[in-house]
């Protein structure tokens, strides 16, 4: 395998990427082929094309694969452990008709977009590190342009905004608010009714998803959805820490989380979800979110915390083992700009007032008025 | 064995095929697309056929007869001069993967053109 790294000039003389975005380019422009690992997860470079990547975030390959049967976690690990060090198990899976290679590329694709939304999308800050002349276990299956990568990160994050304007949701244990088990207050699709049953007030929106087997993204953003329709909230003195599963890769982005976490959404919020009335639970005013959205933009701009992102090709690197990553000893930097986030719940939209006479309030308005007129 | 760049040639071997798209509409996400998109980028379209996708699977209308696992075959949009085959891919795994067929509607023939994308797309999982 060729790296281009190796003659390239210590990264001293080169301006310091100051976000995931940046040192992914800088790393495409230097044709590297390693590991960049970030807070939330890893990169594999070939060339400077991503072909794989890792977060605790997004269920992996792996997990789809035993998730449904198709593989026993027995015999996973033992194909990991016997072709991964030469980088040969995409390429096993399909010569023995485990998979097919339409299935491999489906699934390796899906998890890898899903794995880098959460790697990059992720500007707490934290320390970054590029580990060159690595390989991925899973060999060569598809390659990602990175700036394309990045296009599509940015892509979903406006995406998750434009739905339901509440990053903290993404990390907290989630769970249904009493009504959403009435038969009326049924979420559309089996998806999301899945996740609601599911949804326990332990589970986070990551460890929904590695339970039933689903991308991390696509979770992130029902939990939104079902958030938005006041089917489902995290209440609001969660610890965030246990969203990260034992993960070899220590997160330097929990703290401020941890800190923010703690802020109780504003008054004016919950006294509206406390005040809901039947009926209007899961209708949405035309445009509420869009509302919320606009707010939001104001919030990110305010919380882009940029940390120390480091890309190093040390030489120390070249003695880390081929074949399954395993992130060495990282330290956790200071995150720059550590002050909580100031992403508050947004007012939901069942609490702005009806503009259509709701059957269901008329039903009960009726059936009232009845039973007070036998007394 | 097909991969996604086979299974994407064969749908634009079809007669009147103009573009073809591998969508993921968990996302909004063109995992390889092939022709000009009716909008010139196919990040667009892919973003857009996710939301009609989501709108149909999400309705108790077309889905609450049917079967649980995957109560949605296709979507068929008609236009003047076009049609579009949206056929829904049955992984093994959770997945949420449309094959976009965007067909010209003169030239092509859209009974043909449905059991041929239908072909594709199984063959897609299945070898």
């Amino acid at each position: 395998m060729t790296t281009a790294t190796g003659t390239v000039p210590p990264p001293a003389e080169y301006a310091a990427p100051r976000t995931p975005g940046e040192a992914l380019a800088l790393l495409a422009d230097r044709r590297a082929t390693g590991a960049l690992y970030g807070p939330l997860g890893t990169l594999h470079l070939v060339d400077g094309e991503v072909v794989g990547a890792e977060s605790p975030r997004a269920p992996g390959l792996a997990d789809l694969l035993t998730g449904c049967g198709r593989i026993t976690p027995e015999h996973w690990s033992e194909l990991v452990h016997v072709h991964g060090p030469r980088a040969r198990v995409g390429e096993v899976l399909v010569e023995r008709r485990l998979i097919t290679r339409g299935e491999l590329e489906l699934g390796h694709l899906g998890t890898l977009f899903d794995a880098a939304f959460f790697v990059l999308a992720d500007h707490g800050g934290g320390f970054w590190r590029f580990e060159s002349d690595t390989r991925h276990w899973l060999g060569p299956v598809a390659t990602v342009d990175p700036e394309r990568l990045c296009r599509e990160v940015e892509r979903r994050r406006r995406l998750l905004d434009r739905i339901w304007p509440w990053a903290q949701l993404d990390t907290a244990p989630v769970r249904p608010v009493e009504h959403s088990r009435r038969p009326s207050h049924r979420p559309p699709g089996r998806r999301r009714r899945e996740l609601l049953d599911h949804a326990d007030g332990r589970r986070t929106p990551a460890d929904l998803a590695r339970l039933l087997g689903r991308s991390g993204f696509g979770v992130t953003a029902d939990v939104r959805r079902l958030a938005a329709a006041g089917l489902l909230d995290a209440p609001s003195a969660t610890v965030p820490s246990t969203t990260l599963p034992s993960s070899a890769v220590p997160s330097a982005t929990e703290p401020p989380v941890a800190a923010s976490q703690a802020a109780v959404p504003p008054p004016v919020a919950r006294a509206a979800a406390a005040g809901r009335t039947l009926g209007g639970l899961h209708r949405r005013i035309p445009g509420a979110s869009l509302r919320g959205a606009a707010q939001s933009g104001a919030v990110i701009v305010g919380t882009v915390q940029v940390g120390p992102v480091v890309a190093a090709p040390a030489a120390a690197a070249r003695a880390a083992a081929p074949g399954p990553a395993v992130p060495g000893p990282v330290a956790p930097g200071p995150a720059a700009g550590t002050s909580a986030r100031p992403e508050r719940q947004p007012t939901p939209a069942a609490a702005h007032p009806l503009t259509v006479p709701d059957p269901d309030i008329a039903l009960l308005t009726r059936v009232r008025d009845l039973l007070e007129a036998r007394l | 064995m097909p991969g996604i760049d086979e299974c994407l040639s064969g749908a634009m071997a079809i007669a009147g095929a103009r573009a073809a798209s591998l969508v993921d509409w968990g996302s909004g996400l063109a995992l390889g697309s092939l022709g000009d998109g009716p909008t010139g980028e196919h990040e667009t379209s892919a973003a857009e056929a996710t939301d009609l996708v989501r709108a149909a699977v999400e309705s108790q209308t077309f889905t609450a007869a049917e079967d649980r696992r995957s109560p949605l075959e296709d979507i068929i949009v008609t236009a003047g001069r076009s049609y579009h085959l949206i056929r829904f891919i049955d992984t093994v795994f959770d997945s949420r993967l449309v094959l976009h067929l965007w067909l010209d509607r003169a030239e092509g023939n859209l009974a043909a053109a449905r059991f041929r994308l239908q072909a594709l797309a199984e063959e897609l999982v299945l070898g």
